[in-house]
């Protein structure tokens, strides 16, 4: 999935995506992190075309999202999309949460959707909550499930925007820990997040993001040793002092 | 007098599903098709705004002359004009019900290639359906005592029959006291079981 010349501002004076070209290549692990209000949260959603981007270019594969005419339904039923806050269809259990999009957008047959959906909640640890509606899970247990209806379709690449951050610190771990049960299995993910041991161990590229720019990108290792940029480096200390005092 | 019952009810719960069948898809039209929305705001304005029985009278005897089929039916045209009545009143119980719901079901629904159309229908429509549940209870008690309107018509239901009784033996009390007691029956379990139903189900879902 690539971006070119990304813009996108929601006002004169508000630009959350400045010129953003970037790229990432099929079995990559890309983790965005920056200030809160920089415009990461909007750069995904111009990714997914859930916002549409103001100038620039979207590329998945070969096929330019941006383009005018092009099958965007079709284009998003090859991404998946992980909200900072959940959003599951409440209204629906959790094996019908991952299920709807198999059965409505990919049209597979009831027992073929239904065993995807399930293999789903397996990877993601939540199967023995199929039959439970959202509100009746933990946040953790919601985020999770979250993750699998995202992964059900076996989607291109995955966008996670702040999986993490809406949640318990308690609950973190276990999304964490999916997380990294996706990277073992060489799965194409675009994260924003702020968990660095995570963004360590996991991230091939770490990418700063500060008001609607990509400003330093680089190994995971250089952020923590030797970050290029000032705005990285004092953003980097304020984070590794947080984190130290949880 | 009990015969009147079956009719009353009918026409009740038909014109209830009838605005739930057209105001639910104008509420969407008014949330999600801005263009088109003026349409809705108009039909929702004449239908509020015009009294019952004016409407009843004016499609029975006025429009009913050029379009006897099917509007010299009584009962078809007090459920015909109940339905809209209801349909004007129904589109804005559920438009708060989306405002409720919120935008962010919709943008999950159209992360995973769902069109709008089809995010309305499989995401948005059920959820907002139990939302406005309680609210379609107090629009379901409207629609019974609104019935009584029919009476003038002609149609069979309870007011009619109550006047009928009234005329013949001339007691001016009881038949009207057996009415009111019909309407209250009428009204009050299916109105509190909608309410209840809905309420436990929102709670139940985290709506």
């Amino acid at each position: 999935m690539e971006s070119r010349h990304l813009w996108k501002a929601y006002e004169a004076h508000l630009v959350a995506v400045k010129d953003v070209s970037f790229r990432i290549s099929e079995g990559e692990i890309k983790l965005i992190f920056g200030p809160s209000g920089s415009g990461k949260s909007t750069f995904l959603r111009c990714l997914a075309m859930l916002t549409t981007p103001d100038k620039g270019d979207v590329f998945l594969r070969d096929v330019c999202l941006t383009k005018p005419g092009v099958d965007l339904n079709r284009a998003r039923a090859r991404i998946g999309f992980v909200f900072q806050h959940i959003w599951l269809f409440r209204h629906l259990t959790a094996l019908d949460n991952v299920e709807l999009a198999l059965r409505r957008v990919l049209k597979l047959p009831k027992t073929e959707a239904k065993e995807r959906a399930l293999q789903a909640l397996r990877e993601v640890k939540v199967e023995e909550w199929a039959h439970h509606y959202p509100a009746q899970l933990s946040g953790g247990q919601q985020q999770r499930e979250g993750i699998a209806r995202a992964l059900a379709r076996n989607p291109d690449i995955i966008l996670l925007d702040e999986p993490t951050s809406a949640l318990d610190p308690e609950l973190t771990g276990e999304v964490i820990d999916t997380l990294r049960d996706l990277a073992k299995k060489g799965t194409t993910m675009l994260i924003v997040s702020h968990e660095m041991p995570f963004a360590r161990e996991i991230a091939d590229e770490m990418i700063f993001y500060d008001e609607g720019a990509i400003v330093e990108t680089g190994p995971p290792e250089q952020f923590f040793t030797n970050p290029q940029s000032e705005r990285a480096q004092k953003f980097m200390i304020r984070l590794i002092k947080k984190t130290k005092r949880e | 007098m009990l015969g009147g019952v079956s009719t009353t009810l009918a026409i009740s719960l038909l014109s209830l599903l009838l605005g739930l069948a057209i105001g639910l898809p104008l509420a969407f039209i008014r949330a999600y098709q801005r263009s088109s929305s003026f349409l809705v705001e108009g039909f929702e304005k004449i239908f509020r705004g015009i009294p019952e029985i004016v409407l009843m009278l004016l499609f029975y005897w006025g429009i009913g002359l050029y379009f006897p089929f099917p509007f010299k039916s009584a009962f078809f045209t007090a459920t015909f004009v109940l339905g809209l009545r209801s349909a004007a009143n129904q589109s804005q119980i559920f438009r708060g019900a989306i405002r409720g719901i919120g935008e962010e079901q919709m943008v999950a629904a159209r992360s995973l290639g769902f069109s709008k159309l089809r995010s309305v229908v499989h995401v948005m429509a059920p959820q907002v359906f139990i939302f406005a549940t309680p609210g379609l209870g107090s629009e379901y008690a409207l629609l019974v005592k609104d019935s009584a309107y029919a009476f003038v018509i002609g149609v069979l239901e309870i007011m009619y029959n109550t006047n009928v009784i009234r005329k013949a033996t001339m007691d001016p009390v009881t038949p009207y006291l057996v009415a009111a007691f019909l309407y209250i029956l009428l009204t009050f379990p299916i109105a509190t079981w909608l309410d209840t139903w809905g309420s436990r189900k929102k709670k139940k879902l985290g709506l």
